[in-house]
């Protein structure tokens, strides 16, 4: 056919696509229905095409949005695409290359950047939450950049890391927390701006993970930052300001309520000796509401601790591309101010992406992030192991009489020694009537510590790769892809020689250095053949990996002058601290092979052998298989009536497995002697036996899943029961103390523990009108976790919170770390006294100090008793990781306004509320309000004993009693965000493509029954062993943004 | 660009990917070692190695959570000579309070990990010693490197006893009680490495007594008489109080029959160090004696012939945090913590040594080491240990006052009269911080101001170490000993002898891992 006759025979159709938000969408094609006519949209979406004089329908196809055929009319067009995010064609990225979700048989849940940018995150995987079935991500608490706790398809591991992979555009990266300082904590993964992630796929099952072999038994997080495209040049600027309060904070006596119920508590603790002795107790009412030169107060610690905090964040980028060559640019400024004072995250980042075609069949490329975060925390006492500080932020305002100030008059700090001072307050118990012995608390005064001390972890981190790719005949790709990933940490200490921490060495200023050095060679040969309907894909690979990680550091004590407040200052002493040396290196080869008949019949094959440097024996072998069948594809099912209606339908499965080494020690096979110093000698000493036989923890994965599209693919959802067994878990096997072994331990791969349940998802277009559209997605997640073997049947491992406090133990049988606690009778009505279950049924009560015994008695017979210990009579409370989770996303759009609500939920899990326990303990402690409902003879049916002061037994601070242990089922309304896209004329006029405007509040409202401030709580933070105990921790912000996003 | 050239590119870059990348894996990369850490392979190769593992032993018995600091200080504790002043959990107070459990960490978990883990180290050298034979018989070691070893044997095994009496003293029942027939503690003599082996049962008290004789006899046997060259930076003068010579194990041994209440023993062994009549200077090995002023026995860097052990401290290698000596006694002002002052009460039972009208207020014990937080503060507090941070003060193992003062009571118990000897023994060590003032009446003790009881004598040895070894863990051991009841103090009532936390729980770590282990 001649040009001109076309010519003669078409007529020019054009117009315009947008998105539903109303921007223009570059490189949608357009294609004339039943033809091979098409053309591609412009970087204003506007496209113009021929159109054959017959033709009448266009059809708008573009990756990642549901396609639409629109009438060929007169005018121009404008279509609006709507994205989906699940779309089925989508390529999904799987470790070492792509992949159809169309042909993919194992498990690999997706999330797209957009549902990570916009958030007041530091770290991208905090946005991550409620998003993907099978993904448990718990915010452990309210302070800055401290690592969430990943867990995909529950814990996987008991003495290594059960969290998972991170792989950053293919290089394996850093993540938990890397900080040398308790109180302040560093994810690496804050050096990444959520801004410049393109999306974030979760591999679950043994298919989809096998090929990273010995590092995927916790799952593999893929992350993806974004690229230039091709014919577009846009310049982007994102920008959100927020604000960050505390919410639940705990409703705690006033003053005069705080002197009341402390003197009640020494009437009644005088009583208690005079019952118990005969002789009247001595005890002084040594509470008082004013000094004795009238100073009075009435002190709400919270105030001087949280505050509302103001957050920004900007990142501007600029991306295109030619046929050659695509390019992304972006830089990002975040500076976040927490609820905590002084609790500051601040990052700049930079990244660069470049591929360019440097021949025809060669393709070379960059991806390149630099990024400086610095993290600043005040001691919360919720990092770390600071549960129990005498400082922790969390623990202070509870703890401290509300009598006291945290100033004298004269307007100085209420210190004595390294404590706060007094105030009004007597000891009861060492003063005499004549003479008042002040009651000094101990704890620290928190404005002290507030206005000198300062925790912060600088890193900067350098992150990229460079690739070549050449196609070497049709179909083959050989790829090298040499990636590096340095991070270094700046970790400070300093704290004031005034009061607190740094008291008694007059001055203290700690300065650690850190290194992580990493670099990652992967080498891959890919195969493509399609002939016919059979398409073939084979991938070889290798992959070499070292790591090198050093820090060093001092500490330096006896501040010369006040003056000096860094490292460099002058100091009477320094010591050696937080030395550290590791390095490991892993060798790997790798295949994978799959297989598909006209995308019905589905196959996949991956292989890994993986050589480690810290075990003894170096090799294994790791494998996944996996199949699917796509019914729908099927002659008979597209020719059904249903098909219109139910028109996809896909089943498949997989088994294989996997390994763990994330968190073994690199030396651990080999027999080691340490070096310290016996006063001015060195020394050496048996540090570690040999331990030959260690080897990886093996997960045997089994997966069967359901994949289900309804209504034009309107209704999506799968449906996967998976079933994950973890054998040789490699154990911290206790040993007798009286061995004497180094840490009471020897690691061997000695336990297993099965991990199964079911993953939902599903996603609705309820509403896909012109200017109406709402869509729903869900994801339900349920988990059953059970220990089924441990080094013998009657083995306990405990799970220590901050190497005070046993909640949990690990036993046989039931769910890793379930909580021991001796089972509560409540308050006897009849003496204010708690009672407690002892493991022959036997009810016991106890009285402080009011009896010739240990206090406790029989209830039945009132004689005396011993105690009642966790060991002996504690029941077990599990599991502590919650059976199921999920979340639940709304999202409305009527024409330029869009409303996202986006719930979390959790539960089917108990929780240690070690901070009740806290709250109501007689000591001089402040006590939660509802003390107030404590027993008197007034009040027989009270909630809590009668008072005795310096009782911490009757309400858990010594004995872990389930009246602390609850239920932690919660729903969250997690974000909810309002947006307003400005329409495409008005942009238009300004030489805008987009511009949209919004406000969300993250943790906006929290449905729950669980008593103390947070149930998504981990004091323990990433413990496998010791999980959900509350103790002291600060609880998570409410969060209000607002933010603009312009493009150019 | 032309077809031959893409293609030479093509083959160069495959080229390049199969021969340095795809197939290559650097075997010395899979065999890493650390740079920090020696290989246990070459513990035993040089002379200053084996030095050094020596010194390993002590630092593992001179930890902050036992002899570094805790185990005296809960010695002392446990008594009624000091109150509580922060309630904190962390700090001792369950162990003031005596309402520690098989679980409490810092106190019952932990100074019994510290004493095995010391113990086993001790063992493991052992063993490596004889393991190594033929190492230490060669180049680089010298030819009487015999001699050098079978020093060390009798270091390592006089630490073992220290450890395993002082794990007595806390989870046991003292000998007095059933003559140590009670159940004692597992006692490991053979090196632990890898698994297994957990269950062991306890022995009798009696039992793990002779061991520690055992011990010490072949210390005594086979020690230095004296350190008489300096090792590196170790001074002598430092040596002969951080290390164990041949007096060492004397003394321990003065203070293992003592306890056992072999009092014939006791002087067999103290007259070994103590002569006849004053001046009381041991006659061989290190002149261990009765340093002149108490002041400067107390005085950095604590290292008069008075102390024949004590564990040093420096600013690199400190005592760790909430262990330290004087963070515990001396007040806020001082430089310490003030978690325990001194009991103030004269509650002739309840009271605290420093209401005692018997110390005297002249005595140089009180005026030097009884302090105030402020001029004006009723409470009193410790200052023997003088140092705040980095806290180097060296902790305190034995004195030689000990030694005088346990012959002193052995001969007033052998003998049962007001012996003249142990008279002259007390009135030395007491006279030494009560010198006669011009004109001041003698205060010496005669048989006269005993009415010749023997019991109001004892009675009054008993006072003197009270007061002589205030804040050194003495004060247990003395109770304990005789099955006398830890008395009452402010709301803590009283112990005897036969209630249940007269000793310590038996940790719930060893008893999950131990299946033989019983309770207390």
């Amino acid at each position: 056919m001649g040009a001109r006759d076309l010519h003669a025979q078409t007529r020019t159709t054009s117009g315009r696509v947008v998105g539903s938000d109303g921007a223009g969408l570059p490189g949608v094609t357009v294609l004339v229905k039943g033809t091979s006519l098409g053309a591609a949209t412009d970087a204003d979406g506007r496209y113009s095409l021929p159109a054959p004089a017959g033709a009448t329908t266009l059809i708008f196809s573009f990756v990642g949005y549901t396609s639409k055929e629109a009438r060929i009319g007169d005018s121009p067009l404008t279509i609006t695409l709507a994205t989906n995010s699940t779309s089925l064609d989508e390529a999904v990225v799987v470790g070492y290359g792509t992949q159809s979700r169309r042909d993919l048989t194992g498990s690999v849940a997706t999330v797209t950047g957009k549902e990570i940018a916009n958030t007041p995150v530091q770290s991208f995987d905090q946005a991550l939450q409620g998003r993907a079935s099978g993904v448990s991500i718990t915010t452990p608490n309210g302070v800055l950049n401290n690592p969430p706790v990943i867990r995909i398809r529950g814990a996987n591991s008991i003495a290594l890391s059960s969290s998972p992979l991170f792989v950053i555009d293919g290089v394996p990266t850093y993540s938990g927390n890397n900080s040398a300082v308790g109180s302040v904590a560093n994810n690496p993964l804050a050096n990444i701006a959520p801004e410049d992630i393109e999306n974030v796929e979760v591999l679950k099952d043994a298919s989809a993970t096998a090929i990273y072999g010995s590092r995927a038994n916790g799952g593999v997080i893929l992350v993806t930052t974004k690229r230039g495209k091709k014919g577009q040049a846009r310049l982007s600027y994102d920008t959100w300001v927020g604000v960050s309060k505390p919410i639940r904070l705990f409703d705690m006596l006033n003053a005069q309520q705080y002197v009341d119920i402390k003197n009640e508590a020494v009437r009644n603790l005088n009583a208690n000796r005079l019952a118990a002795t005969g002789t009247a107790g001595t005890n002084v009412q040594g509470f008082n509401l004013a000094d004795a030169n009238g100073n009075a107060y009435d002190t709400r610690w919270f105030d001087y601790i949280y505050r509302t905090g103001v957050s920004q964040n900007h990142n501007l980028s600029f991306s295109g591309g030619t046929d050659k060559t695509t390019y992304l640019a972006s830089v990002g400024y975040t500076k976040q101010n927490g609820m905590l004072v002084r609790n500051d995250f601040r990052r700049f980042s930079s990244r660069v992406n470049v591929e360019h075609k440097l021949f025809n069949r060669v393709t070379v490329g960059a991806r390149v992030n630099y990024a400086n975060s610095l993290n600043s925390s005040p001691n919360s006492g919720s990092v770390g192991d600071g549960a129990f500080g005498t400082g922790g932020l969390g623990r202070l305002p509870l703890v401290l009489p509300p009598n006291i100030s945290p100033y004298n008059p004269d307007g100085t700090y209420n210190t004595n020694g390294a404590g706060i001072g007094a105030g009004p307050n007597y000891n009861p118990t060492t003063s005499t009537a004549t003479t008042l012995q002040p009651l000094l608390p101990g704890y620290y005064n928190p404005v002290v510590d507030l206005d000198n001390n300062y925790f912060t972890s600088e890193s900067n981190s350098l992150q990229g790769a460079l690739y070549a790719d050449v196609e070497v005949i049709k179909g083959l790709h050989l790829r090298t892809q040499y990636g590096i990933d340095n991070l270094n940490f700046e970790d400070k200490a300093y704290y004031t020689s005034v009061a607190g921490d740094g008291f008694s060495a007059g001055g203290q200023a700690i300065d650690y250095y850190r290194t992580n050095k990493r670099w990652n060679w992967q080498n891959t040969a890919q195969y493509d053949l399609s002939a016919g309907e059979h398409s073939f894909s084979l991938l070889a690979g290798n992959e070499q990996q070292y790591t090198d990680v050093q820090r060093w550091g001092a500490s330096r004590t006896g501040v010369a002058d006040p003056f000096f407040t860094t490292f460099q200052g002058n100091y009477l002493n320094i010591a050696a601290a937080g030395n550290s040396q590791g390095s490991n290196y892993l060798a790997s080869f790798f295949g994978r092979f799959t297989y598909n008949y006209g995308h019905k019949y589905l196959f996949t094959a991956t292989g890994r052998r993986d050589g480690y440097s810290a075990w003894a024996q170096k090799f294994g072998n790791f494998y996944g298989l996996s199949a699917g069948y796509v019914i729908s594809e099927e002659g008979f099912w597209k020719e059904a009536g249903f098909a219109k209606v139910f028109d996809y339908l896909k089943v498949s499965g997989s088994f294989g497995t996997t390994g763990n080494n994330q968190g073994v020690y690199d030396y651990v096979s080999l027999p080691l002697y340490g070096s310290f110093l016996y006063g001015n000698a060195g020394t050496f000493y048996y540090t570690q036996g040999a331990n030959p036989n260690i080897t990886w923890e093996k997960s045997k994965k089994t997966d069967a899943s359901i994949a289900f599209g309804f209504l034009d693919s309107r209704l999506t959802g799968d449906a996967t029961y998976y079933h994950n067994l973890v054998d040789g878990l490699i154990l911290d096997v206790p040993q007798a103390p009286s061995r004497g072994i180094p840490g009471n331990s020897i690691p061997a791969n000695v336990g297993s523990m099965r991990n199964r349940g079911f993953e939902f998802n599903l996603r609705y277009n309820v509403l896909q009108d012109k200017a109406f559209t709402w869509t729903v997605s869900g994801n339900l997640t349920t988990l059953d976790n059970k220990v089924l073997s441990l080094l013998d049947d009657t083995q306990r491992i405990a799970g220590t919170t901050s190497g005070l406090e046993t909640a949990n133990y690990t036993t046989v049988g039931r769910s890793i770390g379930s909580i021991l606690a001796v089972p509560n009778a409540g308050v006897n009505p009849a003496n204010g006294q708690r009672m407690l279950v002892k493991a022959d049924g036997t009810v016991v009560q106890y009285n402080h100090l009011g009896t010739t015994g240990t206090g406790w008695t029989v209830v039945s017979s009132g004689a005396n008793t011993t105690s009642p210990t966790q060991l002996a009579d504690g029941v077990y409370y599990g599991p502590v990781l919650p059976t199921w989770y999920g979340g639940f996303d709304n999202t409305f759009r009527y024409k330029g306004f869009d409303l996202g609500v986006f719930i979390q939920f959790s539960g089917g899990n108990y929780i240690y509320n070690g901070t009740k326990s806290g709250l109501h303990d007689q000591r001089f402690w402040n006590n939660r309000a509802d003390i107030l409902n404590r027993w008197t003879a007034e009040n027989t049916n009270a909630e809590w004993p009668r008072v005795v002061f310096g009782d911490n037994v009757s309400n858990g601070s010594t004995i872990v009693m389930s009246q602390n242990v609850e239920k932690g089922d919660f729903a969250r309304l997690r974000n909810v965000s309002l947006g307003y896209t400005v329409p495409g004329k008005t942009v238009s006029k300004l030489n805008l493509s987009n511009v949209r405007v919004y406000v969300q509040v993250q943790n906006a409202a929290l449905i729950t029954k669980y008593s103390g401030i947070d149930p998504e709580i981990s004091v323990n933070g990433g413990s496998n062993l010791a999980p959900g105990v509350d103790r002291n921790s600060v609880g998570q912000a409410r969060t209000y943004t607002a933010g603009l996003n312009v493009s150019f | 660009m032309n077809y031959s050239f893409r293609k030479r590119v093509a083959a160069l870059v495959c080229t390049a990917m199969l021969g340095l990348g795809t197939f290559s894996c650097q075997d010395s990369l899979l065999n890493l070692k650390p740079v920090a850490l020696l290989d246990a392979g070459v513990a035993f190769d040089t002379p200053s190695r084996v030095l050094a593992q020596v010194n390993g032993l002590y630092s593992y018995v001179k930890v902050g959570g036992f002899l570094g600091g805790r185990y005296q200080i809960y010695g002392d504790i446990r008594a009624n000579d000091f109150v509580n002043r922060t309630s904190n959990s962390v700090t001792g107070l369950a162990v003031w309070n005596h309402t520690l459990a098989e679980t409490s960490q810092n106190d019952v978990v932990s100074v019994w990990g510290n004493a095995y883990a010391a113990i086993n180290q001790v063992n493991i050298f052992l063993a490596g010693l004889d393991a190594n034979t033929s190492k230490l018989s060669a180049a680089p070691f010298p030819s009487d490197y015999a001699t050098t070893a079978t020093y060390y044997r009798g270091e390592a095994r006089l630490l073992r006893a220290l450890c395993y009496y002082s794990l007595l003293q806390l989870y046991a029942r003292p000998y007095i009680d059933g003559n140590g027939s009670r159940p004692g503690v597992p006692l490991r003599l053979t090196a632990e490495s890898g698994s297994g082996n957990n269950n062991l049962a306890r022995s009798t008290v009696a039992q793990v007594y002779d061991q520690i004789l055992i011990d010490l006899n072949f210390a005594e046997q086979n020690l230095p008489l004296s350190y008489t060259a300096a090792q590196g930076s170790a001074a002598v003068s430092l040596l002969n109080v951080t290390r164990a010579h041949r007096n060492t194990a004397i003394a321990l041994k003065s203070r293992v029959y003592l306890t056992m209440g072999r009092y014939s023993d006791v002087v067999t062994e103290a007259n070994k160090l103590v002569p006849a009549t004053a001046p009381y200077v041991a006659a061989t090995g290190v002149a261990n004696s009765l340093n002149a002023s108490v002041a400067a026995v107390f005085a950095a860097p604590q290292e008069t012939s008075e102390s024949i052990l004590s564990f040093p401290f420096t600013a690199q290698d400190p005592p760790g945090t909430q262990n330290q000596l004087a963070y515990y006694f001396l007040p806020t002002q001082l430089g310490g913590n003030g978690e325990y002052g001194l009991n103030t009460s004269t509650n002739a039972t309840t009271g605290g040594i420093v209401g005692n009208p018997a110390w005297l207020s002249t005595d140089l014990r009180r005026t030097n080491f009884v302090v105030r937080s402020t001029a004006t503060s009723a409470e009193r507090f410790l200052a023997k240990y003088p140092t705040g941070s980095p806290y180097t003060d060296k902790a305190p193992v034995i004195r030689y006052p000990e030694v005088m003062l346990s012959l002193a009571e052995a001969l007033v118990r052998t003998t049962n009269t007001v012996d003249t000897r142990a008279l002259a023994l007390l009135n030395a060590v007491r006279n030494r911080s009560n010198p006669l003032a011009a004109g001041a009446t003698p205060i010496d003790y005669t048989a006269a101001s005993f009415s010749n009881s023997t019991t109001a004598m004892l009675d009054a040895i008993l006072l003197e170490r009270r007061i002589e070894f205030l804040g050194e863990g003495i004060r247990n051991i003395d109770l304990m000993r005789l099955n006398a009841t830890i008395p009452a103090k402010g709301t803590v009532s009283a112990i005897p002898s036969t209630a249940a936390n007269y000793v310590w729980p038996i940790p719930s770590t060893e008893l999950s891992t131990n299946n033989l282990m019983t309770r207390n």
